[in-house]
């Protein structure tokens, strides 16, 4: 990003004039926001949904689950051998990423471009556009982290108003359609970017010392069976993940048609490794528990060079047992290690 | 036999990202040419293209084997590209996708992707005494390196075929390792655990490792291959060491539950790697000290 360009093309908009922006784009873009429903839950819908909610911080449910839903149609049986899907008609925009949620989303770009591109994934994920909004905005009042060049756009709230900056070409022509609204000054953006950076950094730091003490085989397996005594195998954990990307493929028939689909699928349950024979890598529960921690700390650092827990929040929030990333980490750490 | 078959499978695997990135879960179809009963449990399947031509594969590599309706599974390849343009499978009916193979007939059409995964070292071999070391449906795939071996008998010193079943009722492909069995340019034993009353059996009876300490094992210039259940593995591995040979010459072929083949859906992991693209076929000393590999 040219951080010039982008203050140049940077602005200043109320939430209701964003939202008539987001309006506009509905014409070119299929738009997904935060909104609040009905029953005040606040999710990712289009913009009739809801009320517009840009403010409150993470979602509760994966961002990443639009490019990659929990059910995805990979084939139907067509006259001419099965038929694929085809990529979407009009790219999505999608608003509302945080700045760890964008981190998670460049991974998972990673993981479905390498090796072998997984063209169902990327039949909505190309042209799609990032959104992240960051800022004075955080739940309980608290100050989202700003996600920088990370995103196509951002949405920076200073209090009150949304500083809107481009930072991809898309994002820039997208910015430089507000023309006409007032232009907004740079020294707010610097202030704001203060803020981010003064943010406390203690978890990453806990995460680094978790990952080091798996890495170095410090951790015993006794540690793993008095964490996995506490797990229900309820699977939230993984269904909230925006970095976990397992899995598992089945036939249905639908209007007298197969189709082959995927559906996410979970590394806590006894069933995820079991092969026909049996034989189950991961046949106990301290292995699991051990595998959810360890494959994202551990194993894709050696795989991808980095870790791929970007520290969310999503499973500490939704583990009815206490037994989330961070929560784990921190009983580790205190234990085994320091920080 | 022809060289330029190594070739044809390079220059498809350098096509894979070009088809796969339109095409990465859609089979193609392919005609069964045959079925062979092998056991009372496990057939043969003898696969053609629909347009013929090669499949482009490596023995060591799977295919994804679909039957739409029913789903799809993982499946050695058993033949080897030098015998021609058809794939077999050694299939075992093991729930519901196999055993809606197993009721397929002649003529019928499959679908498939792949080929998929490493292949064995067969450049790196050359040269080498091999120990080709199977266990009950390890043979599938042992097969097609095996079949390689004998079409290019010439680029490999001595090669040796231990192959281990539970009875006499379980040996796979009986006619062929009696071939290799009789046959000048190989050394070939095989051995059941059990050999229930009233059976006739003129090979050994007992663990495969029992018969791993005999052999005159040169163990710098040797190459040992092993692929069969779970269990086998540490035991052969244990008696090969005491015979001096290292992990770095030490090939296996690991099975893991998989569900897309291409590294994606996360069932086949080991630690940092993927048994469907990294694997299934490994070198001993990439996964001896990763936990719960072997
Ligand atoms: C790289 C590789 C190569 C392979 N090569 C070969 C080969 O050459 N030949 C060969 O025969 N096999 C091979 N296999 C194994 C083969 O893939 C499996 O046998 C096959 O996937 C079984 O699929 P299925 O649909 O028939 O069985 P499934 O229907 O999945 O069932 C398998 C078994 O699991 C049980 N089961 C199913 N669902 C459940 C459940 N929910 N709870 C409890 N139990 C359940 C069934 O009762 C059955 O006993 C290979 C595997 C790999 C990974
Ligand atoms: S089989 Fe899906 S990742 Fe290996």
């Amino acid at each position: 990003m040219c951080r010039k360009d982008t203050e140049r093309t940077m602005r200043l908009l109320t939430e209701r004039q964003l939202e008539a922006f987001l309006r506009s784009a509905e014409t070119d873009y299929d738009v997904r926001v935060p909104v609040a429903l009905r029953d005040g839950t606040r999710t990712l819908g289009r913009l009739d949904d809801g009320r517009l909610a840009l403010a409150g911080g993470a979602i509760p449910a994966k961002m990443t689950n639009v490019f990659f839903p929990q059910m995805d149609r990979l084939l139907t049986a067509g006259p001419d051998g099965p038929d694929i899907p085809k990529p979407v008609l009009r790219p999505l925009l999608v608003v509302g990423f945080t700045a760890q949620d964008a981190e998670c989303l460049e991974f998972i770009d990673r993981f479905y471009a390498e090796n072998y591109r997984d063209d169902v994934y990327f039949n909505r994920r190309d042209g799609a556009v990032i959104v992240c909004v960051s800022g004075r905005c955080g739940p309980q009042g608290r100050f989202l982290e700003i996600a920088g060049g990370k995103c196509d756009m951002e949405f920076i709230c200073d209090g009150q108003s949304y500083l809107v900056l481009g930072y991809s070409p898309v994002g820039k022509a997208l910015t430089e359609k507000l023309a006409a609204r007032q232009p907004a000054g740079t020294a707010t953006l610097t202030e704001l970017q203060k803020e981010s950076d003064s943010l406390a950094r203690e978890d990453s730091r806990l995460l680094q010392a978790a990952s080091r003490l798996l890495l170095e085989e410090k951790v015993p397996e006794e540690f793993w069976r008095s964490v996995s005594d506490r797990c229900i195998a309820c699977t939230s954990c993984n269904l909230v993940c925006p970095t976990c990307t397992c899995f598992d493929v089945f036939d249905r028939v639908v209007d007298g048609k197969v189709q082959r689909w995927r559906t996410w699928d979970s590394c806590q349950l006894d069933g995820f490794m079991r092969e026909a024979s049996g034989h189950n890598p991961m046949g106990l529960e301290h292995q699991r528990t051990r595998r959810r921690i360890h494959h994202k700390l551990a194993a894709d650092p050696k795989r991808w060079g980095q870790l791929t827990c970007m520290l969310c929040g999503r499973c500490d929030d939704a583990c009815p047992t206490g037994i989330g990333v961070k929560a784990v980490c921190r009983e580790m750490v205190s234990k085994y290690g320091s920080v | 036999m022809d060289n330029s078959i190594d070739r044809a499978a390079d220059r498809f695997a350098e096509r894979l990202g070009v088809i796969d990135k339109h095409t990465l879960y859609r089979p193609f179809n392919c005609t069964l040419r045959s079925v062979r009963d092998l056991t009372p449990s496990e057939k043969m399947f003898r696969l053609a293209k629909l347009e013929g031509g090669p499949f482009g594969h490596r023995p060591g590599q799977f295919m994804q084997v679909s039957v739409l309706g029913i789903g799809e599974a993982p499946i050695s390849v058993s033949s080897s590209p030098t015998r021609g343009d058809y794939l077999e499978l050694g299939v075992r009916a093991a729930g519901t996708l196999t055993s809606a193979l197993h009721r397929l007939k002649p003529g019928d059409e499959i679908g498939l992707r792949g080929p998929f995964g490493t292949h064995f070292p067969t450049d790196e071999m050359k040269g080498r005494d091999l120990l080709l070391i199977s266990g009950g449906c390890g043979l599938a795939p042992m097969r097609a390196l095996i079949q390689y071996v004998e079409d290019r008998r010439g680029d490999f010193r001595k090669v040796t075929i231990l192959y281990g079943a539970k009875s006499p009722d379980d040996v796979l492909y009986k006619d062929e390792l009696r071939g290799w069995r009789n046959s000048k340019i190989f050394e070939c034993q095989v051995t059941v655990d059990r050999v229930p009353g009233g059976t006739c059996w003129d090979a050994n009876v007992g663990m495969i490792t029992k018969l791993i300490p005999p052999l005159q094992i040169r163990p710098d210039d040797t190459t040992a291959v092993i692929v069969g259940p779970p269990i086998m593995y540490k035991f052969v591995i244990e008696e090969l060491c005491a015979k001096g040979l290292n992990a770095g010459n030490i090939v296996v072929s690991l099975e893991r539950h998989m569900k897309c083949g291409v590294g994606k859906c996360g069932h086949c992991t080991i630690d940092h790697l993927y048994c469907c693209i990294d694997g299934p076929v490994f070198r001993l000393d990439q996964v001896a000290n990763l936990k719960g590999a072997i």
